[in-house]
């Protein structure tokens, strides 16, 4: 383990961070008694960077994830987007927030089947409505390779590809935030490698934020910094590591 | 978002089949009974047939004419069996609607949650589901109304001459009645997407992570609300179903169920799974494992459960409170008139002469009442004369039954109580009225009526007695015989009442007459024979109203069954893959979904048996009020027959699918997806 806890040296002075997470925790009540997912995580996400999110299973990754994009209400703590708090908002104020500023990439591709590869990635832009031109579609179908490809029905496609169609998406709204759960979990490698490498090129040229949840070493290489949780707390976080780095990191905090 | 709604609706073509079906059916069964009214408004009667009368008016409303037809030669019985199927239909579409449009958005929570991730808001979603409700809706109606414009003219064919409208019907200008069916169509289809688009837009973003589709367990409290207003309509209605209420109890009887079959719909989700782990013990004790599933995909998915269980709770309380309270009021009918016949003997009238009184000639009834009376034991015959007149009030006119009696025999022969004035004044140009029409007309004694006789003369009756009511056997205006006699030269009666002289036994009587009236067409029955054909009579009547009522009806809901099951079924196609994969044999499976499919629908009719057996009895309560001895008939038959169709409906329509799936899902083949 490399660092442990200090977090302000990820903050650049002057420059507000992207995503802040202040003091979240988040308790789950059932009948069987409380489940304490996360208990106090606080952590700057700045502004163009690419962050993995690595822990064992039930260490709260996802929820961390589904806090962070408002899909979920922390117990206590605050998320703020861009500067924008998420307690308090409205479920409308939350969605607008949400189609304008986040963009969301999931293990399953979360595409709508009964729409064609151009109606699914111009769904965001419809949404807000405004009415989507058509070579700004047809730009990012070629940004992520698809371009020839609109006319098709997600069932038509490979998994990588729907995967890509799901980026698609996500990049048409220009989001400030990226949040992707396991993108690659459902991927061979070299479909994983393309994906992983759009996300790469939304940090690196568009100054895009990029959160990905994963429990791949090789997909969290890809990102310049991993933070590796356990138990609901940041366990630490390693910066520019290879995928052996990552994996015996992982393999400390599992033991 | 009616760009994603098209598209959507084209995707779940299979979830929106059976919300078109129901509501084309819906549909076209309502412009059936629209362009069918059409047609009986259209309907001119030839001149000569109706009678001019003038009315009165009062509070401002100015005195005016109508025209009232005589002999019942127009369509008007049809009207009213036409508006209520319209009624049935509409209440039956809605319901159906209701639960096939909160299937389909209980079935696509996860794309409705992926929706609102990539920024669709409550309301777009709200407006989503709303505008595939709008797709289905004009498809459906549009197919809806041009079957029925099709089907008009055989319904009309089958309609005329019949008992509802002896006259020729011809089909009227098809545009408005279609145009109100199509309408009334696409509004029922709104108002049953209300409720689902309402939930569609609850569902949050992240359930489209949630790779469990488990519903909430809980139901809103709008919902509860809404339901137990429901519910305290039906017990309000319910404790309307009292001995004073008459001729209102059969339509009573009708709507009651109506609100506790949305009372309980509404409630369901809490109420069935209670009901199904009462009926799943036994299932549970019988069955090794198969039950055990069932019970638990029953409890643990209650609002899928309440929608399978919804349309057959609603067609097995409505047509069972309609099937056993008509029967029950058949019983006290056949009590009153038990009661109302003091004659032992009675003789019915030839019975062609009968049908047509205005055509017999030379007064064939005078030589028929002399052989009566010249028949040895005979001691006296009640015979009265039969006529209609038309009774007017100051906004109204209605053609009623009358008769004028002979004062020193009818009293004899039939119970004639009265219950306020004194019938013995019953001289000139008076009247004696049942309790019945004195209540809902606040007639008192001394009033006086004003009516017009069928030959076009006018009167004032006085009223000198208000009498016990007794249907069947008595008219409810009774008149001097010679007052009837003036108006109705040639009236003749339907029967006599005849009382043997004392010590003759009704037998001898019965013997004699048997002899004296041979070949007269006459025929002198005991009167406890001819009190068992008029019941029979009143029961072949209520059966023809029930076929023409709760048929379509009963055909819609059969739709409906199918509809909900198939659905849940084809929903569950993963789920049997899996439970494939874990080792369950197709034969496991079946067995389950028997199960499931048996107790949704045994807790179903449990609910429709509660309500049909609450209204049954306080219509039964209510009818026999003062009778003794009333028979008890459960038309078993029917009511089981319903239950019966219910479930092999049910059953079938689950299995069905689930042998199609099972087919189509080898286990290898389930491993390599």
């Amino acid at each position: 383990m490399t660092t442990t806890a200090p977090i302000h040296p990820n903050v650049h002075v002057g420059e507000p961070p992207a995503l802040l997470l202040d003091g979240i925790t988040k308790t789950y009540r059932s009948k069987a008694g409380a489940v304490d997912a996360l208990r106090g995580v606080t952590y700057h996400f700045h502004r163009g960077s690419f962050t993995a999110v690595m822990g064992p299973s039930g260490s709260g990754k996802s929820t961390l994830l589904q806090c962070a994009a408002g899909l979920d209400k922390p117990t206590t703590g605050t998320v703020l987007l861009g500067g924008t708090g998420l307690h308090g908002l409205s479920e409308v104020a939350l969605t607008k927030l949400r189609r304008e500023q986040m963009g969301f990439v999931f293990q399953a591709y979360n595409l709508l089947p009964s729409l064609t590869v151009y109606d699914n990635v111009a769904l965001p832009l419809r949404l807000t409505g405004k009415r989507p031109r058509r070579d700004e579609v047809h730009q990012v179908l070629d940004q992520v390779g698809l371009g020839g490809m609109a006319r098709r029905r997600p069932a038509e496609l490979s998994g990588g590809q729907q995967q890509r169609v799901a980026i698609a998406r996500a990049l048409i709204t220009r989001p400030a935030v990226f949040f992707a759960d396991e993108p690659t979990g459902a991927l061979d490698s070299t479909a994983s490698r393309q994906i992983l490498s759009l996300l790469r090129e939304a940090t690196d040229r568009a100054g895009q934020t990029v959160v990905m949840v994963t429990h791949d070493p090789v997909a969290a290489a890809y990102a310049e910094r991993v933070l590796f949780l356990s138990d609901g707390l940041v366990a630490g976080s390693l910066d520019r590591g290879t995928p052996q780095q990552i994996a015996a990191a992982m393999s400390d905090l599992e033991r | 978002m009616f760009f994603l709604s098209r598209q959507t609706v084209r995707r779940h073509r299979s979830l929106y089949a059976g919300s078109f079906v129901a509501l084309a059916v819906g549909v076209f069964l309502l412009g059936l009974a629209a362009t069918a009214t059409a047609a009986t408004i259209a309907y001119d009667a030839p001149p000569g047939s109706s009678i001019p009368v003038s009315l009165p008016g009062y509070d401002g409303e100015p005195a005016r004419t109508v025209d009232v037809p005589l002999s019942g030669e127009d369509a008007s019985g049809l009207q009213v069996v036409l508006s209520m199927v319209g009624v049935i239909s509409g209440f039956i579409t809605i319901f159906v609607i209701a639960s096939t449009f909160a299937f389909a958005v209980a079935a696509r929570r996860r794309e409705i949650g992926l929706l609102r991730l990539i920024g669709a808001t409550p309301g777009q979603i709200r407006r989503m589901v709303l505008g595939e409700a709008l797709v289905v809706a004009f498809a459906a109606s549009a197919t809806g109304t041009v079957l029925a414009q099709l089907a008009t003219p055989l319904l009309l064919a089958k309609a005329s001459y019949t008992e509802l409208a002896p006259v020729k019907l011809e089909p009227a200008s098809p545009w408005l009645p279609l145009a109100i069916a199509m309408g009334a169509g696409m509004v029922v289809a709104m108002l049953g997407a209300r409720s689902a688009a309402r939930r569609a837009g609850k569902v949050g973003a992240v359930d489209a992570l949630r790779e469990a589709a488990l519903e909430p367990p809980r139901i809103g409290p709008v919902r509860i609300g809404f339901g137990v207003l429901f519910l305290a309509g039906g017990i309000v209605l319910l404790s309307l179903i009292r001995p004073s209420s008459g001729e209102a109890a059969a339509p009573l009887a009708m709507f009651t169920p109506m609100l506790l079959v949305i009372a309980l719909t509404l409630l369901a989700p809490l109420v069935v799974p209670w009901i199904g782990r009462l009926w799943a013990i036994p299932l549970v004790a019988w069955t090794r494992v198969s039950g055990r599933l069932a019970r638990s995909n029953v409890v643990a998915a209650p609002r899928r459960s309440a929608s399978l269980a919804a349309p057959i709770l609603g067609i097995s309380a409505i047509a069972g409170s309609m099937v056993l309270s008509l029967s029950f009021v058949a019983d006290a009918a056949a009590a009153t008139i038990r009661d109302s016949v003091l004659a032992p003997i009675v003789v019915t009238a030839p019975a062609e002469e009968s049908a047509s009184p205005a055509a017999g000639s030379g007064r064939p009834d005078r030589e028929l009442r002399e052989r009566i009376l010249q028949t040895p034991g005979v001691a006296a015959v009640d015979g009265s004369i039969p006529l209609r007149l038309i009774r007017t009030d100051s906004d109204s006119a209605e053609l009623e039954d009358a008769e004028g009696i002979d004062l020193t025999v009818a009293p004899k022969a039939r119970r004639m109580t009265a219950v306020e004035g004194d019938l013995s004044k019953l001289a000139g140009k008076t009247v004696a009225i049942g309790k019945e029409m004195a209540g809902f007309e606040q007639y008192e004694v001394g009033d006086e009526i004003p009516v017009t006789y069928t030959d076009r003369s006018t009167d004032r009756l006085k009223i000198v007695a208000i009498l016990a009511d007794a249907f069947g056997v008595n008219a409810s205006l009774i008149i001097p015989e010679d007052l009837a006699r003036a108006h109705a030269p040639n009236a003749q009666p339907a029967q006599w009442f005849v009382l043997p002289a004392d010590g003759v036994s009704p037998d001898s009587v019965v013997a004699g007459l048997d002899q004296n009236l041979a070949g007269s067409g006459a025929d002198a029955v005991p009167a406890a024979v001819w009190e068992a054909a008029q019941d029979e009579g009143v029961r072949q009547g209520n059966q023809l109203g029930l076929i023409l009522l709760l048929g379509p009806a009963a055909l819609y809901s059969a739709i409906a069954i199918v509809n909900t099951l198939l659905m849940g079924s084809l929903q569950r196609g993963h789920e049997f893959v899996t439970s494939r994969l874990l080792g369950a044999t197709p034969a496991q499976i079946r067995r389950m979904v028997l199960w499931e499919s048996t107790l949704v629908g045994v807790v179903a009719l449990s609910l429709g048996t509660a309500i049909t057996v609450t209204v049954g009895i306080l219509i039964r309560h209510a009818m026999t009020d003062g009778l003794a001895d009333v028979a008890v008939t459960v038309p078993w038959g029917p009511l089981l027959g319903i239950a019966g169709t219910c479930l092999v409906l049910a059953v079938g329509a689950a299995l069905a699918p689930t042998a199609v799936i099972l087919r189509h899902s080898h286990p290898s083949a389930a491993a390599a997806e």
